[in-house]
Parts: C-alpha cells; structure tokens; sequence
C-alpha cells in the first residue's frame, strides 16, 4: 500500500474521529420520537390527541367502521416454546375480550385491535426482544407480554418508548416500581402470595402442617413460590424443608430426583410450582410410593388432561389448586360475559379467563386516556400511576401504583380435581384469604 | 524503461487487471479494482443503513454482524481446520457472562463491576479463547463424529454451570442483564447529534458494532492466507500427511479452537448487549445448529462466506413473516391457518440447510462464485 | 438398600434400556450408511404420538398400538432416507449428518404441529402399579420397559446374525462396494437400516411416553442423551451402544437418587449433565469409544 491508499485511510480515520468528537449527547429535550419507522401522524378526533399506535382509519374487519384504531401488540408463546399450551387460549381469552369491548362501541370512539400485531416469541429473550422492536413503531401498548425474563428483556426499551403493558405472569416483581418501571399493568395475586394463601387456608381447613415443602422451576416461578412457603413457615412455626429445584421433563427426563427428595422431606404440605405433566409424575409416583403429604398446586399446575393419566387416582386425592379467580364456571359478571363469547362451548383449559381477566387494566388505562382527551403513549403512562381497575367482580377493584403494601390483592380461590367440573375442577371456596398473606409486609419483589 | 517502471504500480501493471508482478499485490484480499470499488460502495451503503431503515431493521443488521462474528469463529475451526465443532454456544455464554460481569451493573442477584467496554469486549474474547485452549488437547486427540459429540457435550455441561453459577448468570428462568456498551465513557445507546443532525438512537451503537466486525473479517482473512491458515487446510485434508511434512498437528488444532472461542466469546457479549436479557437456556444446542447452518448455507472455509450465511439465517425469518401476509394458508395468528409463521420459518431452515448441502456443497458463496464467473466469461460463458 | 434396587438400579435399567433403543437405532444407520443420524429424537416423539393417537383416537390396544406405530414410523425413516440421505452418497460424512439435521429440524416442527400444545398421554397396561421382585417394591413399567427393549434389540440382533436380509446388511456395513459387487442392493439395505432404525426410535418413543403426567413435543430433546451413549459404545457397535445405554441409564438414576444428599455442591439437576462427563472420561481414555473400532487412517 503506497501513498494515495494511505493518504485515503488517514482522511477517513481523521472524518471518523472528528464526527465522534463532534457527537454530542443528547440530552433528549423536545424531540419527537423518529425511528423512522412508521409513524402516524397526530391528530385530533374529537379533541383526543393521539399519535403512535392510533389511527382515524377503522381497524381491519372493523366492528364499528366509523370508529378509529387503536393497535395494541401481543408478544405470547404461540407455537414452540414451553407455555404454548396455555399461552394459546391466553391470547384467544385477550381476542373474545376486546371483541367485546369493540362490539359495546369502542374507547373513546375507537375500536382495539390486538391480532395485527400479535407475534411469536416462543418465550425466548431474543425473539422476544427482536419482536418488540419490530412492532413498536406501530402499537400504542403491549396487551401481553409473556414471561419474566422475556419481558425483562424489553423493559428498558418500553420505559425509553413510553410502553405500557400487561404481563401473562405472576411475579412479584411487577407489584413495584423499581423492578417494572411503572409500566407493567399485572393482575391477581403473585406466586409468593398464592403459596402463603394457600397454606393458610390449608391449615384452617384441611390440616396444620408441621412440615412444608416447596417444589418448582427455578427463577420467577418456582423461586417465587418457595420464597412465599417459607414466609408462611416461619410465621407460622412450621418448619421449612426447603425448595427442591426441578426443571420441565424435556431437559431433566423424568422427575425421579423431585420424587425422591419429597418422599425424604417428610413433608406434610407439598407446594408445586411446576407444569401439568411434571405435576401429574411427581404426584402419581410419591403417593403410589407411600407418600403421606398432601399437594397444592399454584395455578399453572392444572392441565384437564391430568385426570386421564395414570395418576388421576393420586391427584384426585391429594391435589388441590390454587388459583387468581374463579375458573370457567365462576359466579360474577366477568364471568357470565366469558361463558358468553365462548357461546356455551369450553375452552382448552383455563388460559382463556386469564387472557380475558388480564386485559381488563389495560382497558382501564385506555378509558382513563381517553377522558383525559390524551390517547398518546406519554398520556397513557401517566394515567397508570392511582389507576382504579374494575374488574366486573372477577376480582376486587384494584389500584396501582400506590403503596404496593397496601394495595396488593391477597386473595385467592381454592379449586379441588372433579371429574364432574368444567375443565376437571371445581370450586371449594372463592374469595379466600390468609392471616399470614395479610400480614405480611409486600414491600419488594419475593425472588 | 523509465515508462515499464511507471506502468508497475504496486506489482500491478495499468491496463492489466489480473497481471501481478509482486507478491503483495498476488496475495492481495482485493486484488482488482472491481472488487476495491466494490468493497467500498458496499461498505459506504451499511454505514448509511441507520439512517435509511427502521429501528428494527438496524438492529436486525446489528445481528447480522454479530452472526457473521460468529461464523467466521467457526468456520476458521471447522471450515478451515477441519475440527468439527458443536460447542459454539458454549464458548459464546462463557463470552456473553464474561463480560456481563465485567462490565454489568451489580444488583441483588448478580455481580457486576460496570467497567469499559474497552475492558470487557477483549476479556469477553480472551476468557473462552483460554478456555478453548484447556479443552483443545482432549478435541486433538478425537477425530470426526466423535469430536462432534464431544464438543456437544461441552454445551449441556456448559448449561449446568450457567444454571449453577448462580452469582455469575442470574439463574436458569430470571437471567440476568448484558454488559453495558459504555466505550471509553461514552454510552453508546444514548442518542447523539453530529455536525447538528440529530442521529437515530442506535446509530453509535451500530458503527461500533460495525467496526468491530470489519476488524475481525479482515484478521480472520489475513489469518487464512498465512501459513497459519495453509497450516490449518493441511489439517483438514490429510492429517497424518500434515504431520509428516512437518506441520505440528496438536498445536494447530489447539490454535484452531482458541482462535474459533475468541471469536465466539466476541459474538456472544454482542449479541446480548442487542438482545437485551440472557438466561442459561439460551446458549444450547440450537444456537450450535444456527451457528453451523450460517457457516454451511455460506460456504466452509470462506470468510465472504460465514458472512452471506449469517445475512442469510438472520433475515430470512423476517422475509418469510413479511410475506406471511400475502400466502394464505401461513397466519401470524395462533391455532388458526394450516401453518403458522414460525413453523414455515423452521422447515425452510431445515429444508434449505438440506438443499444447500445437497445441491451446491460450496453455499452461498460457491453460488455466487458461479454467478461471478459467468459474468466474468460472458458473452463466452459455455 | 431398598431404594437402591427399585429407584436406582431397576428404574436406571428401564430408562437405560430405551437409550439402548435409540442408540441401536444409531449404530446401525452408521454401520450401514456411515452417518449418524441426528433426527432420531424427531422420529422418537413422531413415534410416541402415533402410539398415543392409535391408542386414544383409534382405541387399540397398547400392544397393537405399538406395533402399529413402529410400521408407520418405519416407512417414514425409509422415505426420509430416499428423500434427503440417498443424494449425499459418496459425499463426506459431515454433510450428510448436517442433512439429518435440516430433516430433523423439520420433523420437529411437524411433531409440534401434530401434537399441538396439549399435553398428551399413553395409556399403558402397568401405569404406575408396583410388583414385589425378590423382596423389593419395584414400578412394573421399568420392568416392562427392560424385558420390551431387550427383547427388541435381541430380535434385531438375531436377524442381523442369522437372515439372509441380515448378512447382506453386515456385507454393506463392511465395505459397500464389495457387496455391490456381490448382487447385495446397497441402496435397499440403506432404506433397511433407516426402517429398522425408525421402528426401534418408535418403541422407544412409545416407552418413554408413558411416564405418569404425559408428554409434549419436547420430550424428543430427551432422545439427545443417546448421542453420549453411542459415542461411549462405539459409534459402530451394537453391543457397545446396549452396554453404554445401560450403564449411562443406572448412572443417571444414580445421581438422581444420591447426588442431592451426598454431592449438593455438583447442583441441581447434575444427573442431566452426568452422561456427558462419562462421555468425555471415556474418550479420555478411549477416543474411540469402548467398543468402537479404531478408525485405519492413511495418508
């Protein structure tokens, strides 16, 4: 390389230095988000000042063409990954539920549309991440995101974007601000408080345990779980013995090792926070093994198939469900409209009334903005904070963003297997709650 | 004879393209003017991409480079040195933790020291490079299928520490957070503006990442053409007679891994910084697969190669979920249509690694070099 | 003691013997073909859902259940060979393995697809019952899982040993281009060896699917501990694979039994991990496997 090539790259390396020295940051004041990505231009309809995610033009096969749009995205497990099973009826709960709000008339004279952009992330950080990124430009918030770590994924993004969202999980991280940012709508107890309402209304009913254990998946779910079963032990005496940590059948093989360690715990209450089929194993192989204990499932634990498998017998005697709200044959209004759009037939499994009931804060954020004649990303963020969420008695009015101690919904309903009840289980005791779960002091994420 | 010494410019003669009359210019990575002005318009094009695409798009083609990083850290041991190597995911999850805790911000759960990017990119490349070294030795003894497995082995055991190492990678289901792209005190994914044009938010980001590549395409290329790289093809085509005419088999099989696990570890501290939040289950098998893939639809043993294939396996997702609107029977929906996106997404992947294998064994970049070499020929191209 | 026996040694057995399945699988597509076939896991779980489909939609019996799927599987291995793997003859071994998987990717999908996102379950004749053997309480499904794949791999051995069809399939294995001299149709033993292959990949499916809670279409992933086993063996030993499959079954059952008690430090779940750690011991000592045969290298 002789003179003129060298004489070239040291002009460009010299521009590349002078451009990053003259790159100054910037420290954000005033601009208008340009991604360059898709932008719809603001406007006023009826003096609602919206911009991104919203639209005059009606929603594809619109309900009220007259209406505008409001685009709102889903990031769910559709396919491959490990919760299809029930994100699937998830998302179809979400769909049965702003098709009904469409069908009422809209929000603020718009329709909501969820399926255009709906994507697959297979429960997957990068899918999840790269899904987001390429829906954003396009939606006002997030309907689902689903699970923790994918949605710890795009956090930072959604907090940079002014994104709010409703997460299919329950973990007790979304209950507060420094973990979600203000912008993670959740709904229902979290895992932490399921276990101890469920111990709770298991030694009021059922028996006091002198031994708990807690059995599941590592992380938001599982760890979540444990850490609520050993607050309730060692507020209630009882001694704690210990979080077994297990994984899903396609990485471990079988649960042998979970099965052997229950049946040395000795344990008198088995707290699982594991899938349907891993449930069915452990439980099927302990109490055909002798195993004296009872089992309480958190709510991801039911699957109707259950009761067709070999160990339908054990579960039927020793299982019982714990679960947000009531299943498919609840009492309240929210219910009633369930059973309605599904128009008397079943749906696979519970994840249908999950989809329907987590949809119903994000409902309420959209008619708050809209009250506020501001349906922009920036309006509907800051109507999140003292947000008042009804539920049409599926659950209490909750509030968010107040004092998580205070405002934490700590009830739960109790479920037991029937082969008579829809979906394989029936109803013991709605609206129950626990001394221990009321008294305990929800003031940061359990795991 | 003053004129014949203007005409040799730098061993090449004016007027005659493919004339060399030095070595230089003979070895030279682009030797003809095509292929420099080329290169430059190419690279001119990518550097403006920020500035046309959107958001998603930019950081799409931010995976790309890091993709290509990737495969061209595995095509130098598997393409170029015959070592075939399953156990990239690993090395890259050992890169990606390295630097999540050099350069992370510590919480609760995990550590993190929250230094420089110019600290932790190179430990994020040096770490599994050492690593690669310790398992080298055992790899050189084994040969084929056999070391495959082996280094497949290497994965699953890899996800049971990074489960375990609780303090270090956050735990199997939570994860942690990647390193910050902090270099030399600047971050890079605030917003900048320039010259008085405000830039789009990745940008600094995407040039950095940029050049990185570029830097390690171009040492990757220089490393194929010296007689580390001859060294290495010896390996792959007759062992025993490498061994015989002198080339020391254990240490180029060991440099082979320790150069391929720089590479990797490079690959995979970026690709969390794009992605965002990593657990333990993300380095498995199936990314070992997407990596061979890359390097397989691409080309063995060419660095273009590694880097068609990573622009390949990168983008085609996203092509077949932009025409899944158009083609009826695929839906972005759940349950309803015959397929859905992702499915078709997979068995394209599966089918066309089948069909590259099958119909042209030199990839992306054996085809090309046909479509080259019929331009090259044409009208006469028979 | 008592747990020794029934969880360690006997459920170890059972698990190990349906490795023995898919790694007999294994080794005689690569002794006849020279390639390891990584779509083994798709045919697995494609297998297990044709069990449990037959059994449940089709209301069979387990046994003809089985059976039946075993054939359908079978014809399926034998398809995807004439499809995917008979162009990439005389091509290296590499390529075509990459070819099994791209098929296996594929597969895959499909069986996800097929499956669905239910949970789905075999029902078996033993379902979680327990026998007393010899004074220890043991599951009758690990027993039944033995016996079965024993005497699979018994029946597959004999033919090999004894048929016709059999030795023509040894002569390919040994050198194809003197069996093809010989009047033996390589391309008909290659089609073979992938049916054989199939059908036990099937059976196993079919034995591993009826753990208690039922399965999803991920449990193929579980057929991937096979691949240490065959490299433990000898990629092309048949005895190889059944001793590795068995020994890699009880040292898994093992660690799962006593490793949370006695090593905590190793971590949860080690007994995932433990295959591979005997597979690099091994080919510490023996690159070849143990009863691998030791590749003639020429210059």
């Amino acid at each position: 390389m002789r003179s003129t090539a060298r004489r070239t790259a040291a002009v460009l390396g010299v521009v590349a230095l002078l451009a990053t020295a003259c790159a100054v940051e910037d420290d954000g004041d005033g601009e208008a988000a340009e991604d360059g990505g898709t932008e719809e231009p603001g406007g006023d309809s009826d003096e609602i000042a919206f911009d991104v995610g919203v639209t005059e033009e009606p929603c594809p096969d619109a309900v009220n063409p007259d209406n505008g749009c409001i685009y709102l995205g889903v990031l769910s497990d559709l396919s491959e990954g490990p919760f299809a099973p029930v994100a699937v009826p998830i998302t179809a709960g979400q769909e049965a539920f702003w098709a009904r709000v469409n069908e009422a008339g809209g929000i603020g004279g718009f329709d909501v549309d969820i399926a255009t952009y709906t994507r697959d992330t297979l429960y997957d950080p990068q899918q999840h991440s790269a899904r987001y990124r390429e829906i954003e430009p396009n939606i006002l918030a997030l309907a689902q995101t689903l699970g923790t770590p994918t949605t710890a994924a795009i956090l930072a993004d959604m907090d940079a974007d002014n994104v709010i969202g409703a997460p299919a999980s329950w973990w007790s991280g979304w209950a507060f601000d420094d973990s979600d940012q203000g912008l993670i709508l959740e709904s229902g107890y979290s895992y932490c408080i399921e276990a101890q309402v469920g111990l709770d209304w298991f030694a009021a009913n059922v028996s006091e345990p002198a031994t708990v254990l807690a059995v599941g998946y590592p992380g938001d779910y599982g760890g979540d779980s444990a850490a609520g079963v050993e607050q309730w032990a060692e507020a209630n005496g009882a001694q704690f013995a210990g979080f077994i940590e297990t994984a899903p059948n396609t990485i471990v093989g079988s649960q042998d090792a979970a099965v052997g360690a229950v049946m040395e715990s000795g344990a008198d209450a088995v707290v699982l926070a594991v899938g349907p089929a891993e449930t069915g194993e452990i439980i099927g192989k302990t109490v055909v093994s002798g195993f004296g204990g009872q089992f309480l499932g958190s709510v991801p634990t039911w699957n109707p198939a259950l009761l067709e498998s070999a160990a339908a017998g054990a579960i039927l005697s020793t299982y019982t469900n714990i679960a947000p709200w009531e299943g498919i044959d609840g009492t309240s209004a929210a219910h009633d409209a369930i059973r309605e759009s599904l128009d008397g037939g079943v749906p696979e499994n519970d994840g249908y009334i999950f989809g329907w009931v987590w949809s119903y804060p994000i409902k309420a954020a959209l008619e708050a903005a809209a009250e506020n004649g501001d349906l922009t990303r920036e309006g509907l963020r800051s109507v999140v904070d003292g947000l008042e969420v009804d539920y049409e008695d599926a659950l209490p009015p909750a509030t968010f963003g107040a004092d998580t101690n205070e405002n934490a919904i700590r009830q739960a309903v109790i479920n037991r297997p029937d082969e008579e009840g829809t979906l394989g289980l029936s109803t013991v005791e709605a609206e129950v709650t626990g001394e221990t779960a009321e008294a305990y002091e929800y003031t940061s994420a359990c795991s | 004879m003053i004129g014949t010494a203007v005409l040799q410019l730098r061993g090449r003669v004016r007027g005659r393209p493919v004339l060399y009359t030095s070595y230089a210019a003979d070895q030279a990575i682009l030797d003809t003017p095509a292929k420099r002005w080329w290169t430059a318009a190419l690279v001119i094009v990518v550097l403006a991409l920020p500035f046309l695409l959107s958001r998603d798009l930019t950081s799409l083609m931010m995976t790309v480079f890091i993709y290509a990083i990737g495969g061209i850290g595995l095509n130098l041991v598997t393409g170029y040195a015959g070592q075939v190597s399953l156990g990239h995911a690993f090395f890259m999850g050992l890169g990606a933790y390295t630097a999540a805790v050099l350069g992370g911000v510590e919480t609760d759960q995990v550590l993190g020291f929250g230094l420089d990017m110019a600290i932790w990119l190179p430990m994020a490349g040096i770490v599994p490079a050492l690593v690669g070294l310790a398992v080298a030795p055992l790899a050189a003894r084994v040969r084929g299928l056999y070391l495959a497995i082996l280094t497949l082995g290497l994965v699953f055991i890899g996800e049971h520490i990074f489960k375990e190492a609780r303090q270090i990678t956050g735990g199997a289901g939570v994860g942690r957070a990647p390193a910050e792209p902090v270099l030399f005190g600047m971050d890079l994914r605030a917003t900048y503006h320039a010259f008085g044009y405000i830039l789009p938010r990745d940008a600094m980001l995407y040039f950095v990442f940029f050049a990185i590549f570029m830097v390690l395409a171009v040492a990757a290329r220089n490393l194929a053409r010296s007689k580390l790289g001859r060294a290495f093809a010896a390996v792959r085509d007759r062992d025993i007679a490498a061994a015989v005419m002198g080339v020391p088999l254990q240490r180029t099989k060991t440099l082979a891994f320790t150069i391929s696990s720089f590479y990797a570890g490079i690959a995979g501290a970026l690709l969390v910084v794009v992605i965002g939040q990593m657990t333990p289950g993300n380095w498995n098998l199936f990314l070992s697969i997407e990596f061979l893939a890359v390097i397989l639809i691409g080309g063995i043993a060419t660095i273009s190669g590694s880097i068609m294939g990573a622009a390949f396996v990168v983008l085609m997702p996203r092509l077949v979920a932009e025409l899944a609107g158009s083609v009826p029977f695929i839906s972005t929906a759940p349950g309803s249509g015959f397929l859905t996106v992702f499915h078709v997404q997979t068995m394209l992947f599966g089918a066309l690694i089948v069909l590259f294998l099958v119909l042209e064994p030199r990839g992306l970049y054996g085809l090309w070099v046909r479509v080259r070499n019929y331009w090259k020929a044409w009208p006469f191209s028979y | 003691m008592e747990v020794l026996i029934s969880s360690g040694l006997v459920r170890g057995f059972g698990i190990g013997s349906t490795y023995a399945l898919l790694a007999v699988g294994f080794v005689i597509i690569y002794r006849a073909t020279g390639v390891v076939n990584f779509a083994q896991p798709a045919l697995m779980i494609l297998g297990a859902y044709f069990t449990s489909m037959f059994i449940s939609a089709a209301g069979m019996p387990f046994a003809v259940a089985v059976v039946a799927a075993m054939f359908v599987m079978a014809a399926i291995g034998m398809a995807t060979e004439r499809v995917a793997l008979r162009p990439m003859v005389g091509r290296p071994p590499f390529a075509a393995a990459m070819v099994t998987v791209g098929v296996f990717i594929t597969l895959y999908v499909v069986a996800h697809r097929l499956i669905g996102s239910r949970v789905r379950a075999i029902r078996d004749p033993w379902g979680l019952e327990q026998v007393d053997l010899l004074g220890v309480t043991v599951a009758q499904i690990d027993l039944a899982k033995i016996v079965i794949s024993l005497a699979a791999i018994a029946v597959v051995g004999l033919f090999l040993a004894r048929s016709r069809l059999g030795l023509a399939m040894r002569a390919t294995s040994l050198d194809q281009e003197v069996a093809l001299a010989q009047g033996v149709n390589v391309g008909r033993m290659f089609g073979l060896a992938w049916a054989i292959s199939g059908a036990l990949a099937a059976l196993a499916g079919a034995l591993l699917g009826t753990v208690a809670g039922g399965f999803e279409a991920s449990l193929a992933l579980v057929a991937l501990k096979a691949l240490p086993v065959i490299i433990i063996g000898g990629l092309d030993s048949i005895k190889g694979a059944v001793i590795a499959g068995l020994f890699v079954g009880v040292a898994e059952a093992l660690t799962r039994t006593y490793q949370p008690r006695y090593a905590d430090w190793l971590g949860a779940n080690f007994d995932v991990a433990v295959p591979y750690v005997i597979m690099i011991v091994v080919l510490m000592v023996r690159p070849y496997g143990l009863f691998g045969t030791r590749e003639v290298e020429r210059v």
